[in-house]
C-alpha cells in the first residue's frame, strides 16, 4: 500500500471524509484557542459540563424538528448558555462548586437522552451522544466554519484580557474594567460545544477541545504559542483519527478523541522524561 | 525627596503631588452570604499617609483592601476615593496563579494597562519603564524567567514593579511581605517608603507589629469593625489589648 493510498485516497475519493476533514480542521481552530484558555483557567470540569448542557436543549430542537442540524445547534445554544448563566450565579457558594457542577451534568444527560429516547430511535440517541462526523453536510459545515470563525475572531479581539483574567482576575477587576470577559469566555466556550457536537456529539464533544491544549500545555509554552501548538496537536489528530477510522473501520469521532488523547500521553511522558534527564547530560532546564 | 522613576519618564505628571489621594470610608459593610465580613467601618485616610492595617486572621483587613479597590461588592455604605482611576490593588499574592506561562517582563508591563488598554500594544518607551522598575526592584537579568522559577520574594518584586509602572496615586497593599525573604522585604519597604515620600497614600495589611512601630505612621486596628484609627502610637495599643 502506498504512502498516496493510505493518506490522500480516503479523502480525494469519498466527499463525505473530505466534509468531515474539513469540519475538523475548522473545530481545531476554534479548540485550539478555546481549549488553551480553559486548560490555564482550570477549568477543564466546567467545559465538561457545559458539553453535557447543551444536550438538554439540542434534545427539545430535536423532537420539535427531528435530526436538523439548525435546530439542534439552536436548542444547544440555548441551555448551554442558560447553564452557563446559572452557574455563574452558584459560583458564589464556592464550596460545593465541583458537586453542583457534576450534579447539573448527570441531570442534563439523562434529560437529554430521555427527550431523545421518547421520539427517536436508538440510532438518533447514539447520534447526540457521539456525534456523526462522517455524515457532516454542508449546511452544519457552514455553521461550524461560521462558529469557528467568530471564535477565533472574538478571542483575538479579547486575547489581553482574557489571558490576564486566567492567572490575575483581580488586578483585570482593579484596572476598571467593567467589561464581564468571564461571562463572554463562558459564552465563548458554549458556542465552540455547539459547532462541536454536531461531529463529536455531546459526550466527546468537550474532547478535541481540552486533549489538544492539555497536551499543548505540557511543552510549557507562553500563552499564544500553546494556543498555536494546540491547534496543530488538534490538526494532527484529526487527520489521524479519520484515517484510522477509514482503515480500520472504527467509529471516527472515537478514533480522533484517542489521538488526541494519545498526543497528550505522549506529551507527558516526553516533557517529564526531558526534566529528569536533561541536567543528567548537562542541561539547564 | 527623591523622585520615581516613572515620574522623570512622564514629565506630564511630575508634581502633580497626588492632591487627591484620600480615601473616605462611611459605613462600610462586607457581607460574604450571611457572614458578616466588615462591619461599619468609617474614617479617612489621608491623602499622602502610610498606614498599617492590623488585626487577627479573619478580622476582615484583605476584604477591606478588597472593598476600597472595588473587587467585592458591599452591603451597605460607601468608599470615597477621587482618585478611583489612579488606585492600585495588589492582592496576596498567593492569589496570583504561578503555574501561568508568563515571563517576568511581561508581568511588570501589565502596569501600564491604563496606556495600552485591551487593543493597544505596549510600545517601546513602556518597556524601557519596565526595565527601569525591575531594575529599581533588583531584578535585572530575571525579566525573561517565567514566573514559575523565580522566588516568592522574586515574584513579589516583580510585582511591586508593576505597581511602579502603574503610577498610582493610592496604593493599597496586602500582606506584601509575606513569606518573603529577607533581602526582598529590606527592597520593597525601601518601595514602599519612596512611595510615602513621593506622597502617594499607601494602605498596607500587616502583620508583623514591630515593623508597623517602625515604619508607618499610622495605624488602623480591625476586628471586623475599626477598633482604632490614628497615629500609630496611640492606634497600635488597641491591638495587644
Amino acid at each position: 500500500m502506498s504512502v498516496h493510498s493510505l493518506i490522500v485516497e480516503p479523502f480525494a475519493t469519498l466527499a463525505f471524509m473530505r466534509a468531515a476533514l474539513v469540519a475538523c480542521l475548522a473545530l481545531a481552530l476554534a479548540n485550539g484557542a478555546i481549549g488553551t484558555l480553559l486548560v490555564l483557567r482550570r477549568m477543564s470540569l466546567d467545559g465538561d459540563v457545559l458539553g453535557h448542557a447543551v444536550m438538554p436543549g439540542a434534545a427539545v430542537g430535536f423532537l420539535y424538528a427531528g435530526p436538523s442540524p439548525d435546530w439542534l445547534s439552536f436548542g444547544g445554544l440555548a441551555s448551554g448558555l442558560a447553564v452557563a448563566a446559572l452557574a455563574g450565579l452558584i459560583t458564589s457558594g464556592r464550596a460545593r462548586r465541583d458537586a453542583g457542577l457534576v450534579a447539573f451534568y448527570l441531570v442534563a444527560l439523562s434529560l437529554g437522552v430521555v427527550l431523545v429516547a421518547w421520539r427517536g430511535s436508538n440510532v438518533d440517541v447514539m447520534r447526540v451522544l457521539f456525534g456523526t462526523v462522517l455524515a457532516i453536510d454542508q449546511r452544519a459545515l457552514l455553521q461550524i466554519a461560521i462558529v469557528s470563525t467568530v471564535i477565533v475572531l472574538a478571542i483575538a479581539a479579547l486575547y489581553r484580557p482574557l489571558a490576564v483574567g486566567a492567572f490575575d482576575p483581580a488586578f483585570l477587576r482593579a484596572m476598571d474594567t467593567r467589561a464581564p470577559y468571564g461571562a463572554v469566555f463562558l459564552a465563548l466556550v458554549v458556542l465552540a460545544l455547539v459547532a462541536s457536537f454536531q461531529a463529536f456529539g455531546t459526550l466527546l464533544a468537550v474532547g478535541p477541545m481540552l486533549l489538544p491544549a492539555a497536551a499543548a500545555r505540557c511543552w510549557g509554552l507562553g500563552v499564544a504559542a500553546s494556543m498555536a501548538l494546540a491547534t496543530g496537536f488538534g490538526l494532527a489528530a484529526s487527520v489521524a483519527g479519520l484515517l484510522v477510522s477509514y482503515h480500520g473501520n472504527v467509529p471516527s469521532g472515537p478514533a480522533i478523541v484517542l489521538a488526541a488523547g494519545l498526543l497528550f500521553g505522549i506529551s507527558l511522558v516526553a516533557t517529564s522524561s526531558w526534566r529528569r534527564m536533561a541536567p543528567m547530560i548537562g542541561w539547564n532546564v | 525627596m527623591p523622585r520615581s522613576l516613572d515620574l522623570r519618564v512622564r514629565p506630564d505628571r511630575e508634581g502633580c503631588g497626588f492632591a487627591d489621594g484620600r480615601v473616605v470610608l462611611r459605613d462600610v459593610t462586607v457581607r460574604y452570604g450571611r457572614r458578616i465580613a466588615l462591619e461599619a467601618v468609617s474614617g479617612e485616610f489621608a491623602s499622602g499617609s502610610l498606614t498599617a492595617v492590623v488585626g487577627a486572621n479573619g478580622a476582615g483587613k484583605s476584604t477591606l483592601l478588597a472593598a476600597i479597590a472595588g473587587v467585592v461588592p458591599l452591603a451597605e455604605g460607601v468608599v470615597n476615593c477621587p482618585a478611583r482611576q489612579r488606585l492600585a490593588y495588589l492582592p496576596q499574592v498567593a492569589a496570583i496563579d504561578r503555574d501561568y506561562p508568563l515571563t517576568v517582563l511581561e508581568l511588570i508591563m501589565l502596569g501600564g494597562w491604563r496606556e495600552f488598554g485591551v487593543f493597544r500594544s505596549p510600545g517601546t518607551a513602556l518597556r524601557a519603564r519596565a526595565a527601569t522598575a525591575a531594575e529599581t526592584v533588583g531584578l535585572t537579568g530575571r525579566l525573561r524567567r517565567s514566573i514559575g522559577e523565580i522566588s516568592v520574594g522574586e515574584l513579589q518584586r516583580a510585582l511591586f514593579a508593576r505597581l511602579i509602572l502603574q503610577n498610582a496615586a493610592v496604593i493599597l497593599l496586602d500582606e506584601p511581605f509575606a513569606a518573603v525573604d529577607a533581602q526582598s522585604m529590606s527592597v520593597l519597604l525601601g518601595q514602599v517608603t519612596r512611595w510615602h515620600q513621593e506622597g502617594r497614600t499607601v494602605i498596607a495589611v500587616l502583620h508583623d507589629l514591630d515593623l508597623v512601630r517602625a515604619r508607618f505612621p499610622s495605624t488602623l486596628v480591625l476586628a471586623r469593625r475599626c477598633v482604632a484609627w490614628g497615629a500609630t502610637a496611640v492606634a497600635l495599643p488597641a491591638m495587644a489589648a
